[in-house]
């Protein structure tokens, strides 16, 4: 590890959760202007945290806050090994341990809500970690290799190849920011039938931290779509960017459906021609190394 | 020096067994304690002894061969009586044509002159696995069995201990011996020992399941005794390890299928799934016995071993196939279980599944991610069955939705499942790093990878649910807890193991694995070349880091402690609505008329769409679909 | 600072007859869009920081008020809202009723009319804020209230 691996990661440390603050900010002030209103400030989310941090640790069970770190934690290193090119299979998995110490956390409150926006999250994890896993398979089929440092060598962007798997991942996006319609599990709008749904017993630090969380899930999610076009950063963000307008715009457009619903629309639709572009691959053999 | 410790490894547990017999109850606890410390140093002497081959000739040859006929004769004599004494008429037809292949080849094989037994590194990791934990969980139902027998009214504990024991002994052979005819000897007295102990409560469910256990088992047993003609009468074959240095691999292709049947059997893949499943009426240390470290590895220790037959051919393909779809299968089946042994017993086919599909993807990488998998499962599916015993003393129930609140109750008990849970699901513990070196493998083959990746999101969301339920925290308390030395060391015993392999999976792999692969593959350099440098277990495709992610688990756990008093707790109930009822239970509220309810939650199951008789049946149909096709391919080509 | 710029307030009705329930709720509609000083209407008392409070207080639902009270993390406020919450109103002589909500939590601010104007709603939680952050330098908690207070008759 040389100075300059340091310098990344105390840029990652520090640069993410300002960059997540602001996707965030401009995620509630887009919506606000989509809907007709002024909205809150562009740094409104840092207020919340920064207030957050001033609350009362309300806490039901001594041990709720200890998932809360688990979750951050794990999605920085997730968002750290993406930087630093590591196994996109890896990465996965390593995602997944976050999720689960979300879900396993609002479930360890023992809140009924909880258990019920937990119960709702379990079944979308079932929804989006076969399309993320087949992404990562589809990134192999084309370098021959899982690592991520491949990327670099090729000069066709990854977009030509997997289309598909591409609309798959938009999906997946709003399902893992929580964006209607896909927000059942825990929302800010959903308060009639499940108050806070996964996070209604945190308050204070520990939902502070789930929100800085949340932050560098934002840009490790982004992340992954800026993968998709690796070759050209300017276009690479350009389609993160994108992606992250499609969320939005899905958030204000659709309103929230039954966690049956998407998992028949995952399981149907999305997994089924992201399959077909894995198929595809195989068939064509193409290899972009 | 290598001999005396093989024999060593097969008498002591018979001596143990008999010592079981011939002592009292009240001494049992010190002879698990004396077995565990046995089991431990034998099966580390075989390790320090090295590899080798050991001969069987001459004087001592003969009487060992009559020992394994007559014990050949009696394993027949005794079905023959327990069918016909409980009319149990399937197995005594397929127990009558297993005595008449007996004696057909009896009469017209020729006799071998001597008998071998092979220690190579997979045999000392199957040893380490059969004497260290096989003795735990004896260790373990030492505590457990009073219990258990005082609810059921049942003193059968000499019987229970004595098969247990004679259980391992027939394991320890069945690893370590080459020449086929012995290992088909161990091989049916493992399926007799297993139908002993299934038919432990002696009422009408547990003997139907026994019987159904016994008749599977005899199908797996016929074919592999047909596959011991063949081999024997058509290519002189008569070891194990010969099969797959043959110089005709193409021509033995029938008789290794036959015997990747059998090994089918033994580890309950899809048609064959029923009789594991059944084997749940048995007290837990059976099931833990059968689903870890014993009777489902024999089957898939044989297909391992068949690996240099079929790797690369069109059959491996086929194995793969069909060994990823028992995963994908058996992991949907888990989602709708709300019995925790039955999750528990899918979640054994599937992983399972996984070992017989990298077995079959037949690439070194693969390979080596099958024997791993071996390993790790063991360890976390003993220590898992092990905690869900212990789990039915303390509250009395096996259903997942009745373990909420579990951590209040028994904290210990508790954290020890959830390591066990998150070591079956989580980086960085084994049973993950091998899934993941599977899947790295298995990319080669569409079908192969897609099944393993749609079974590995459904292992994630039956293992979080479960382990979400037992962490959830609920204020009633009325729960018995006994913390007896012999339960939980053993418990605790497994939770490190669990670590410890974990962290030390590079030298396991280096150390064990790598040569192993090297023989069986007949290959000198495994390609792509695995590193084990700066924490990560690196390829050319793909790299786990996974001394990072230990690390980063200590981090979380050290900075919450470094930041719990900071912002000081305050506990406060939940909210309610603010109909709370605070006397007597926080979970309680206020409903319309006044009274008070229990508020109480489910998980979700999919009950509708992943219904257990229609996707089994779908199961049936699709494996018994897979084996013709495998049967047909190998006749045709 | 902070805490003035994210006001997350939960709205408890008690007894209202919803006229000023759906005046709170005109507060969070574009035309006067609270969300501009921070606003959001949260459904957890755990994370909020102003209990706004519509309706009196009868026997019934004094102790979910007090429950959703205890349950708010300090530093918090209550804004009553309304004639019935600040004095009882039009009910204030009811058998069943015990008055307005300064009767059995501590209320901070006090909106009046029946029913008030969003744009009066909208003062009074600007006006909740600065005793907000005055509690919250101040280090001020708010009281645990009893459940079981002398308000409410030994039968009910």
């Amino acid at each position: 590890m040389n100075s300059l691996d340091i310098a990344k990661i105390v840029l990652v440390l520090i640069g993410a959760p300002i960059l997540g603050c602001l996707l965030a900010g401009i995620d509630r002030k887009l919506t606000a202007r989509l809907q007709g209103r002024v909205g809150p400030p562009l740094l409104q989310p840092y207020y919340d945290v920064m207030k957050l941090f001033q609350k009362d640790n309300m806490v039901v069970n001594e041990s709720q806050n200890l998932y809360v770190v688990m979750y951050v934690v794990f999605v920085i290193l997730s968002l750290l090994m993406l930087v630093f090119d590591a196994d996109i299979l890896m990465i996965v998995f390593v995602y997944t341990v976050s999720s689960v110490a979300l879900i396993v956390g609002g479930m360890s409150t023992g809140s009924p809500y909880a258990r019920i926006g937990s119960s709702r999250e379990i079944m979308a994890i079932l929804s989006y970690e076969p399309i993320l896993i087949l992404y990562a398979l589809a990134i192999y089929l084309l370098t021959g290799t899982f690592k991520l440092s491949a990327l670099d060598n090729i000069s066709n962007p990854l977009l030509m190849y997997i289309p598909l798997i591409f609309i798959s991942m938009l999906f997946v996006m709003n399902i893992k920011f929580k964006k209607s319609p896909f927000d059942y599990s825990t929302s800010h709008h959903a308060h009639q039938e499940l108050v806070k749904g996964m996070l209604t017993e945190y308050s204070g630090p520990g939902l502070a931290g789930i929100e800085i969380g949340h932050f560098y899930e934002y840009v490790f999610l982004l992340g992954l779509m800026f993968l998709f076009w690796k070759v050209n950063i300017i276009i690479g963000l350009f389609i993160a960017l994108i992606a992250f307008l499609f969320v939005i715009i899905m958030d204000n457009i659709t309103a929230r459906v039954y966690w049956q619903w998407m998992l028949k629309l995952s399981w149907t639709v999305l997994l089924i021609i992201s399959v077909v572009n894995v198929l595809y691959l195989y068939v064509a053999k193409i290899k972009l190394i | 020096m290598l001999k005396t410790t093989i024999m060593l490894l097969i008498t002591a547990p018979i001596l143990f067994s008999f010592l079981f017999l011939a002592l009292g109850k009240s001494l049992y606890k010190f002879l698990a304690w004396a077995f565990f410390i046995v089991g431990v140093v034998s099966s580390i002497m075989l390790v320090l002894d090295g590899t080798g081959k050991v001969e069987v000739a001459g004087s001592s040859f003969a009487l060992f061969e009559n020992i394994v006929l007559i014990l050949e004769v009696l394993v027949i004599l005794f079905v023959f009586y327990v069918s016909a004494k409980h009319k149990s008429w399937p197995t005594l037809a397929l127990i009558a044509i297993q005595a008449v292949i007996a004696a057909y080849s009896y009469m017209n094989v020729a006799k071998v002159e001597s008998a071998s037994f092979n220690i190579d590194q997979f045999s000392q990791v199957m040893i380490l696995i059969v004497n260290i934990i096989g003795t735990a969980i004896i260790l373990f139902a030492t505590g457990y069995m009073d219990h258990y027998e005082k609810h059921r009214h049942l003193d059968r504990q000499k019987t229970f201990f004595f098969s247990m024991s004679f259980f391992l002994a027939a394991m320890n052979g069945l690893v370590m011996v080459d020449t086929l005819g012995w290992l088909y000897l161990f091989w049916e007295i493992t399926t007799l020992c297993s139908f002993v102990l299934i038919a432990y409560n002696q009422d009408e469910e547990s003997i139907t399941n026994a019987f159904r256990a016994l008749a599977l088992n005899l199908i797996g047993g016929i074919t592999f005794s047909l596959a011991i003609i063949m081999l024997s009468v058509k290519f002189d074959i008569s070891n194990l390890s010969a099969i797959g240095t043959s110089s005709t691999t193409a021509a033995v292709a029938l008789p290794v299928v036959l015997l990747c049947i059998a090994g089918f059997a033994k580890s309950a893949q899809m048609p064959f799934q029923s009789w594991l499943l059944g084997a749940m009426v048995a007290p837990t240390p059976v099931s833990a016995l059968l689903h870890s470290s014993t009777m489902v590895n024999a089957g898939v220790f044989l297909i391992i071993k068949l690996v240099p037959a079929f790797a690369n051919t069109p059959l491996g393909i086929a194995i793969a196939v069909y060994g990823s779809f028992t995963f994908v299968m058996c992991s949907a089946l888990a989602l709708s279980q709300r019995n925790a042994k039955r999750v528990l017993a899918y979640s054994t086919i599937a992983n399972l599944g996984l070992i017989i599909a990298s077995a079959g993807i037949g690439s070194p990488l693969a390979v080596a991610a099958a024997i791993m998998l071996i390993i790790f499962h063991a360890i976390s599916k003993c220590l898992l069955f092990l905690c869900t015993g212990e789990i039915e003393h303390t509250i009395g129930s096996r259903d997942i939705e009745d373990m909420s609140g579990l951590i209040k109750k028994a904290p210990l008990l508790t954290m020890l499942i959830s390591l066990g849970m998150i070591s079956m699901l989580l980086p960085p513990f084994g049973v993950l790093l091998t899934k993941w070196v599977s899947m790295e493998a298995a990319s080669s083959n569409p079908i192969v990878s897609i099944f393993l990746i749609l079974g590995s999101a459904l292992t994630t969301v039956y293992y979080v649910k479960w382990l979400g339920t037992i962490l959830s925290s609920s204020m009633d308390k009325n729960a018995v807890h006994h913390l007896k030395p012999e339960t939980y060391f053993p418990l605790s015993f497994l939770g490190l193991c669990i670590v410890v392999t974990s962290i030390l999976v590079f030298p396991i792999y280096d150390y064990f694995i790598k040569p192993q692969v090297t023989t069986l593959l007949n290959i000198v350099n495994i390609v792509p070349t695995v590193s084990g440098q700066g924490g990560q277990f690196t390829s050319e495709i793909g790299a786990f880091a996974y001394a990072v992610i230990f690390i980063v688990f200590a981090l979380a756990i050290l900075i919450y402690l470094a930041t719990k008093n900071m912002f000081t707790p305050r506990p406060a109930g939940y909210y309610m609505c603010g109909e709370n009822n605070l006397e007597k239970d926080k979970l309680m509220f206020r409903n319309g008329i006044g009274s008070y309810d229990k508020s109480s939650v489910s998980n979700i199951y999919l009950q509708d769409i992943f219904e257990e008789n229609k996707l089994t049946t779908l199961g049936y149909v699709i494996s018994i679909l897979l084996i013709v096709v495998a049967l047909v391919e190998v006749v045709v080509l | 600072m902070a805490l003035a710029k994210s006001p997350w307030i939960i709205h408890v009705n008690c007894n209202s007859c919803n006229g000023c329930d759906i005046e709170v709720l005109a507060c969070l509609t574009p035309l006067y869009d609270a969300e501009r000083f921070g606003v959001l209407n949260i459904g957890t008392p755990k994370q909020a920081d102003i209990m706004v409070v519509t309706g009196s207080i009868n026997y019934k639902n004094v102790n979910v008020l007090k429950n959703i009270y205890n349950q708010i993390p300090d530093p918090k406020v209550v804004l009553a809202v309304g004639a019935c919450a600040s004095t009882g109103g039009i009910f204030h002589d009811c058998y069943n009723v015990i008055g307005g909500v300064d009767q059995v939590i501590p209320v901070d601010a006090y909106v009046p009319g029946c029913c008030p104007r969003p744009e009066a709603i909208l003062d009074g939680v600007v006006a909740a804020l600065s005793v907000l952050e005055s509690k919250s330098q101040g280090k001020i908690k708010g009281k645990d209230v009893k459940l079981k207070g002398n308000e409410v008759p030994s039968n009910a």
